[in-house]
């Protein structure tokens, strides 16, 4: 949000060369096989992830976590292929949607990116995994006591088609748990401190995100990133 | 465009004559019904010389003239009737446009060079149409510029010189002009002749009148610009089949349909054409007819076409049989929630099924990115949304547009997947961007609520904050509860608002008028970023900056 638009082009642009580099390189090794993610959340993960993982994204209502989860949806439509996500069901039948307007401004190319709406628990394993055939990053809000067979069942499906689930275990107003298996990356927000709006004056123009991210194969790291 | 008009005067007389020959020389009256009167259609000369008019009533002219043998008029048969004539014609031109029977225009531009100018053109068809009516059938020619200025022209019979027509035309009555409201308008205005309607202002008769009161002066002024109808007709492409016995069962359904998809795109391919929206319509049993449309951007495929026919018949056969078990309000509310969820409920089983392209394209030239790339991804994703939507219901896949309007959740439109990727509200009309003033600025939020969640937003004293008429509030903003922020709200730490919003304000029954605040309240688990709307004495959270 805080990034330019030129800046924010830029980095789309960058990311996508750096796609079709490792698109035309005749022998691809596993540390080329990662998706490249622009912008601060990118720095966060040290720039890319490796395709065929598990991320998952944690936080209170309203610290980001939404946010973080559609800078990863960004990275992969900038790169011209797909993303989805997968929404929850919501409390009481009343769930929060993702903002697409929020989704656009931050990257993601709405003709590529796909919406799956009030997704039941029973349906979810299913839907998740038909999707991972398509896309490159399924964002999905985890449903309450996932079985762990069917989680890592999705994990073996996306190593299989080198696609990253990101499993949003927080959603405003709606019915989501945590993802039982082991994951890649485990970005933890927080909290946010908003800037630019006074009390009668101003306007919301930037956050600072506080986040953690742990995972294999890559030190723990804690940051405040300026979104 | 100098166009020839053929006009054979009292056609329908011609047309009954040439049915019964016998009729010759006896006074006929063809009379037709118009509305609730009937009127007296054509009349021959031996009628008319009884004192029938033509446009009197039907009753009336039996009055004026017993003896006359009665016909109804029969347009379908006049056409039939016509058709020698037109045959005959195509002598002279092949590019013929049949107006009404007995009259008939085309374009000079290559006949009359043939014939060596208007009049011998003039001549030339005069006796080929007399050489299949008779040597002393009436027919009359015109020849002007524009078609408008040849069909005056040919009730006298006369060739206007090119250029001439505005002067030919100024002392006909603008009665002429043949739209009723706008004839009784220009009489009343004093102007009573096509020269003086054509003498006013172009721009004072658009202003005035409109773009047909326009078109209108233009004709008067001999400036008829309006180009003929020609050509080949657009082939028919669209594919029928009749389902005899009627069809109930979706396999049954699915299969028509796939052979009437292939049909489809093997017709569009022969003639190179891919088609990207197609309706896909069905008529039941009771006689309902159903219809959606279906896109596909790059054009369908075969099995593509034949698989969204078959979720079509699949989501209307669905609903009805929801319907069909009985006809209690249960299975009624269960049809209405059907209804609600975006399918149509349907009665009955199938009888017919049709597919009409809508938009079709040449075919386009398939190329793959040079590493594998954007097509092969989008066609993956195709089969993975197409499937998902085979799991969950046509209404619950999609993909988002950006369109026009103020708040976050107006802003984007979810699109079922497959269907036209179409803003309701587009963001630009022609050139220019279309404004929203009012609108809630960027950054936008990351999650909204639709609808908005009840909220309260109350002030210091602990009472609720309104807004008043002129959009100022009755007290600043401390503390916002809402079941969507953890542990139920908190003190709001910063605030900007409230912004009035005053929505369509000239439509009492959808008018919506609210003050919106974007506030940061402090929670249990940290701020919070949310928008909130305060709408008479309810306030609603819209969305939170997550």
């Amino acid at each position: 949000m805080a990034l330019a638009a030129a800046d924010r082009a830029r980095l789309i642009q960058l990311a996508q060369v750096a796609q079709v580099d490792r698109r035309a390189a005749p022998v691809s090794l596993a540390r080329d096989r990662v998706l490249a993610v622009p912008g601060r959340f990118g720095d966060l993960l040290g720039g890319a992830i490796p395709r065929g993982s598990v991320v998952t994204v944690t936080g209170p209502a309203g610290a980001g976590a939404t946010s973080a989860a559609v800078a990863l949806a960004a990275a992969a439509t900038a790169a011209g292929e797909w993303a989805a996500f997968v929404e929850p069901e919501g409390r009481n039948g009343a769930s929060s949607l993702l903002g697409g307007i929020a989704a656009i401004e931050s990257g993601v190319e709405p003709a590529r990116c796909a919406v799956v709406r009030a997704v039941s628990r029973e349906r979810w394993a299913t839907v998740v995994g038909a999707l991972l055939d398509g896309m490159l990053v399924v964002v999905a809000a985890i449903p309450p006591r996932l079985a762990l067979g069917d989680a890592r069942r999705l994990q073996a499906r996306a190593r299989e088609r080198q696609a990253v689930i990101v499993a949003l275990e927080s959603v405003p107003r709606a019915l989501t748990g945590a993802w039982p298996a082991d994951a890649t990356r485990r970005i933890v927000i927080d909290g946010v401190e908003w800037r630019g709006l006074e009390p009668g004056a101003g306007l919301l123009a930037e956050r600072v995100v506080h986040a953690h991210v742990a995972g294999k194969g890559a030190p723990p790291r804690d940051a405040r990133i300026v979104a | 465009m100098r166009t020839c008009f053929v006009r054979c005067p009292h056609w329908a007389i011609i047309a009954a004559r040439r049915r019964s020959p016998e009729l010759r020389g006896a006074p006929i009256v063809i009379h037709a019904r118009v509305g609730a009167r009937d009127l007296v259609h054509d009349a021959s000369e031996e009628a008319c010389a009884a004192g029938v008019e033509i446009g009197m009533r039907w009753r009336e002219a039996q009055a004026h003239c017993g003896e006359a043998i009665a016909f109804e008029a029969d347009p379908l048969a006049d056409a039939r009737a016509f058709e020698p004539v037109a045959r005959a014609l195509e002598s002279v031109t092949a590019r013929l446009e049949l107006e009404t029977p007995g009259s008939l225009a085309f374009p000079t531009h290559g006949p009359s060079r043939y014939f060596g100018g208007d009049d011998a053109l003039a001549r030339a068809v005069r006796a080929t149409v007399r050489g299949v009516l008779g040597a002393e059938a009436p027919v009359s020619v015109g020849i002007a510029d524009g078609r408008f200025t040849a069909r005056l022209a040919a009730r006298t019979d006369t060739v206007v010189a090119p250029g001439g027509a505005a002067e030919f035309l100024a002392p006909f009555p603008v009665a002429r002009l043949g739209e009723a409201a706008l004839v009784g308008l220009l009489e009343r205005l004093g102007l009573t002749t096509l020269g003086a309607f054509a003498a006013l202002p172009e721009h004072a008769v658009l202003e005035r009148f409109g773009v047909d009161g326009a078109r209108r002066h233009a004709w008067a002024r001999g400036d008829d610009v309006s180009a003929m109808a020609l050509g080949d007709p657009p082939p028919d492409l669209v594919v029928t089949m009749e389902l005899d016995p009627p069809v109930t069962s979706v396999d049954a359904a699915a299969f028509a349909g796939k052979a009437l998809a292939d049909r489809l795109v093997g017709e569009l391919a022969g003639r190179g054409l891919a088609c990207t929206r197609v309706v896909v319509e069905a008529q039941t049993e009771h006689g309902e007819t159903l219809s959606r449309t279906w896109g596909h951007e790059d054009g369908f495929r075969p099995g593509v076409l034949a698989e969204r026919v078959r979720w079509q018949l699949d989501g209307w056969l669905a609903a009805q049989a929801v319907v069909i078990p009985d006809g209690n309000v249960r299975a009624q509310q269960d049809a209405d929630a059907f209804a609600d969820g975006g399918l149509d409920s349907t009665t009955g089983a199938l009888t017919l099924l049709r597919l009409v392209p809508d938009e079709v394209v040449p075919i386009p030239a398939r190329q793959l990115a040079f590493f594998g790339g954007d097509a092969a991804a989008a066609a993956r994703a195709d089969r993975a949304l197409s499937r998902v939507q085979g799991l969950l219901g046509f209404d619950s896949v999609g993909t988002l547009v950006e369109q026009g309007g103020r708040t976050p959740a107006e802003r984007i439109r979810f699109v079922p997947w497959g269907e036209p990727r179409e803003p309701l509200r587009p963001l630009r009309v022609g050139a220019e961007v279309a404004t929203w003033p009012g609108a809630v600025p960027a950054p936008a939020p990351a999650r909204v609520f639709d609808p908005p969640r009840p909220a309260e937003l109350l002030d210091a004293a602990g009472l609720p904050v309104r807004v008043g008429g002129r959009g100022e509030a009755s007290a600043v903003p401390a503390r916002v509860g809402c079941d969507a922020l953890a542990g139920g709200g908190g003190p709001v730490r910063a605030w900007v608002g409230p912004w009035p919003g005053d929505v369509r304000w000239w439509d009492a029954s959808a008018r919506r008028r609210g003050a919106r605040w974007q506030l940061v309240a402090s929670t249990v688990a940290g701020d919070v970023a949310c928008l909130v709307l305060v709408e008479g004495a309810q306030a609603s959270l819209e969305a939170i900056y997550d």
